[in-house]
């Protein structure tokens, strides 16, 4: 078996699906790339056994068929140092030799037997859901969602992302039970109703590849499997399985306090103010009156203590609430309007974070965040 | 104090002097307080199982704890104690830190204290006790360990690291019997090997007890004698006659322990937000699970349902259980701090 490919190209490839490859894989076969050889293309396939990502290259100059399993990093490691030039991939599918020429050399690699390499999960195609969805629209729905995922080994159905389809539109939601985001889009529509649950690692891989990504996404699943057909790579993911908890039904929806804030001035005001928080509980005050937000935080250990006012818009009684400034943090940085709007009730219930105006007509973003308890 | 349980027992009981004598439970399946020094040469050792300090040493006297005597001894000698300082952190009945940096006892050292404080208590108790003396009380409690019985040893700061690059590593206070085997598979075996470890390195085989070590063993302790300790959680426990298996008995002697727990948790007049559950499996490994509440828990059927709870979380349990225990603790006055609410799913 032997093909001639572009040193550049195939490095590409291999580094955009060799995310998915563990460190501590259990399965040795796992620290390599599967290559398969067909007529007229070379497919490429990485794996974790519960996410696979296959990648694939069209290629002429190819002499015989046949699969071998070759060395991830070392393969990586070679290319790196290749400047663009045709390689020439020799493969004995007796020994599992595999010798690569370059323009002015020779390197020896001992592959393995591409029989051994795990096998693909397969969709049970009755039970299965099959959409088409912009690539922009799961690619906003994982950038939004994915900071809120918890790292629950008790309630693993936390740790992904809640994708839910209906004849109105998608929505994507993650928890980790302190913030919540909910992200719709009402530019897709499915026949039916349906949900899966996607991973951390998956997503996370899915948001760097669809960041080049320039087409519609053929999307499948049923109730163990996702498979993501992008334009030059699958991604085949094992769900979490289990059931999402009703997450409706913890966003309050009356919140008679309405402030609105430039986001930016919050976000610099809270990152400066809570510099005084307690290192341990990361306790930032705000207390909104009038048409001012003050900003206050302090580590009473410390002595040092620190406040700020900035102008907002406020509608609702006086009240002070205390939030982990972290997640503010991270909630205000997730999103991207200039100025944001915080909808509150009282002191113990959740605040909601709202973008003022949309990026896109389509989008609805909701994102969540308990407060922390002040006792004093 | 040296075997203070037995020292007691023998003190008041001359027919047991220079015999192996142990105080614990006597039953089957108890454990041992303390055992004398003629014990200890046979292996007995504190907290070893009765049946296993019977076979090391077959004469060994096991003697049934007798409370009030240790409670009466330990008064005389913590009395001793407060007239010196009242910077005094009792450990157990018998044990404590004394800091003597401001004591008023002028021009005296603290080896001085420390001699007189002995020479009282043999006067007073007839019984012996070891005292270390040195600038923190990691150094001071090593040191107090080091020359017992009856001895007094004293940590310089200048000797401080040599000292402590010499010591075997099971020596150092705070290295429990697991750690210390987890060091001697990373070739840790006294204070140098453990000198030559980074702080990092530490930190993630044992997280915040890593930087613990690499601190002691620079000789660096700045904790506080802290004169009056309140107790930080109540709760309660039960070894079991024999090993439990089925799952309704597990789960009816659970509820009978944390009925208990509750009473004292109720008698103590206090509120708490962390329930811990611990179970001890035949084979000795211990598994504990804890749950903190943003609310206190105010009444028993809440206190009970969520402790079975966290218990059936962990079913099903793969070996026979030896002990059952559970305990309530993050109490009233810790709960100033501030505490992140949680979503009700």
């Amino acid at each position: 078996m032997k093909f001639v490919v572009s040193s550049t190209e195939l490095l590409n490839h291999l580094t955009a699906i060799s995310r998915v490859i563990s460190s501590k894989s259990t399965l040795p076969i796992l620290d390599n790339f599967l290559f398969r050889l067909e007529e007229n293309k070379l497919t490429v396939t990485a794996s974790d056994l519960e996410t696979t990502l296959i990648t694939w290259i069209d290629l002429d100059n190819i002499e015989g068929i046949g699969e071998i399993a070759i060395p991830a990093k070392l393969l990586i490691d070679t290319l790196k140092e290749f400047p663009e030039q045709p390689l020439t991939f020799q493969v004995n599918t007796e020994t599992f030799a595999i010798d690569i020429f370059s323009e002015n050399g020779k390197f020896s690699i001992m592959g393995q037997n591409g029989e051994d390499y795990p096998g693909l999960p397969e969709l049970h195609a009755s039970v299965a859901t099959s959409v088409s969805m912009g690539h922009d629209i799961i690619l906003s729905g994982i950038n939004k969602t994915l900071f809120a995922t918890a790292d629950d080994e008790l309630r693993p159905v936390m740790n992904g992302i809640l994708i839910e389809i209906s004849p109105e539109d998608v929505t994507f939601v993650a928890s980790d039970a302190h913030k919540l985001v909910r992200y719709k889009r009402s530019d897709f529509k499915a026949d039916i109703e349906s949900s899966f649950i996607l991973p951390k690692k998956p997503s996370s891989l899915l948001k760097n590849l669809l960041a080049k990504e320039d087409f519609d996404i053929k999307l499948e699943f049923d109730e163990k499997n996702a498979f993501f057909q992008l334009s030059k790579f699958k991604v085949i993911c094992r769900l979490v399985e289990g059931k999402y908890p009703s997450y409706n039904s913890v966003i309050p929806t009356n919140n008679p306090n309405r402030m609105q804030v430039d986001r930016l001035e919050m976000y610099n005001t809270l990152r400066r103010v809570s510099v005084f928080s307690n290192a341990a509980s990361n306790l930032v005050r705000l207390k909104i009156s009038g048409n001012q937000l003050i900003v206050s935080a302090q580590d009473i250990d410390f002595s040092i203590s620190a406040v700020e006012r900035i102008n907002c818009v406020y509608e609702g009684d006086e009240m002070e609430i205390g939030f982990k400034s972290s997640f503010l943090l991270e909630i205000l940085s997730n999103l991207s309007s200039a100025e944001v709007k915080v909808e509150l009730s009282d002191p113990t219930r959740a605040g909601i974070l709202l973008p003022a105006e949309k990026e896109i007509d389509d989008e609805d973003v909701l994102m969540l965040l308990m407060p922390m308890m002040i006792n004093s | 104090m040296d075997a203070f349980y037995a020292s007691v027992e023998q003190r008041d009981h001359p027919e047991l002097r220079g015999k192996p004598v142990a105080v614990g439970g006597n039953s089957r399946r108890g454990v041992l307080a303390t055992a004398s020094y003629e014990a200890r040469k046979y292996g007995v050792k504190s907290a070893m199982p009765t049946s296993m300090a019977l076979s090391l040493c077959p004469d060994l006297i096991v003697i049934q704890s007798n409370g009030k005597a240790y409670q009466e001894a330990s008064q005389v000698i913590r009395s001793i104690f407060y007239e010196y300082t009242d910077w005094v952190e009792p450990l157990s009945l018998d044990e404590a830190f004394l800091d003597v940096t401001f004591c008023d006892v002028a021009g005296r050292s603290a080896t001085l204290i420390a001699a007189e404080i002995k020479k009282r208590i043999k006067e007073e108790t007839a019984l012996t006790a070891s005292a270390g003396v040195s600038y923190n009380k990691f150094l001071a409690k090593v040191a107090s360990d080091y020359k017992k019985p009856d001895g007094l040893f004293v940590i310089p700061p200048e000797n401080a690291l040599a000292f402590l690059e010499e010591l075997p590593i099971g020596k150092f206070f705070g290295v429990g019997k697991v750690s210390a085997q987890r060091f001697s598979t990373m070739g840790v075996k006294n204070g140098k090997d453990l000198k030559a470890l980074s702080r990092e390195n530490l930190v993630s085989c044992f997280g915040k007890a890593g930087a613990y070590y690499y601190d002691i063993v620079r000789g660096i302790d700045n904790r506080e004698v802290i004169p009056f300790r309140e107790s930080k959680s109540f709760g309660a426990e039960c070894t079991f006659e024999t090993d439990i298996f089925e799952v309704t008995d597990i789960e009816s002697r659970f509820v009978a322990i944390a009925e208990r727990a509750w009473r004292r948790v109720n008698k103590q007049n206090v509120e708490g937000r962390t329930i811990t559950i611990k179970i001890k499996f035949y084979d000795f490994e211990i598994f504990s699970r804890s749950k903190t509440f943003d609310h206190f828990i105010e009444d028993k059927e809440m206190f009970i349902f969520e402790a079975v709870q966290l218990l059936q979380k962990e079913y099903p349990l793969q070996k026979k259980v030896r002990l059952l225990g559970v305990t309530l603790s993050n109490f009233n006055e810790e709960s100033l701090e501030p505490v992140q609410s949680i979503l009700k799913f």
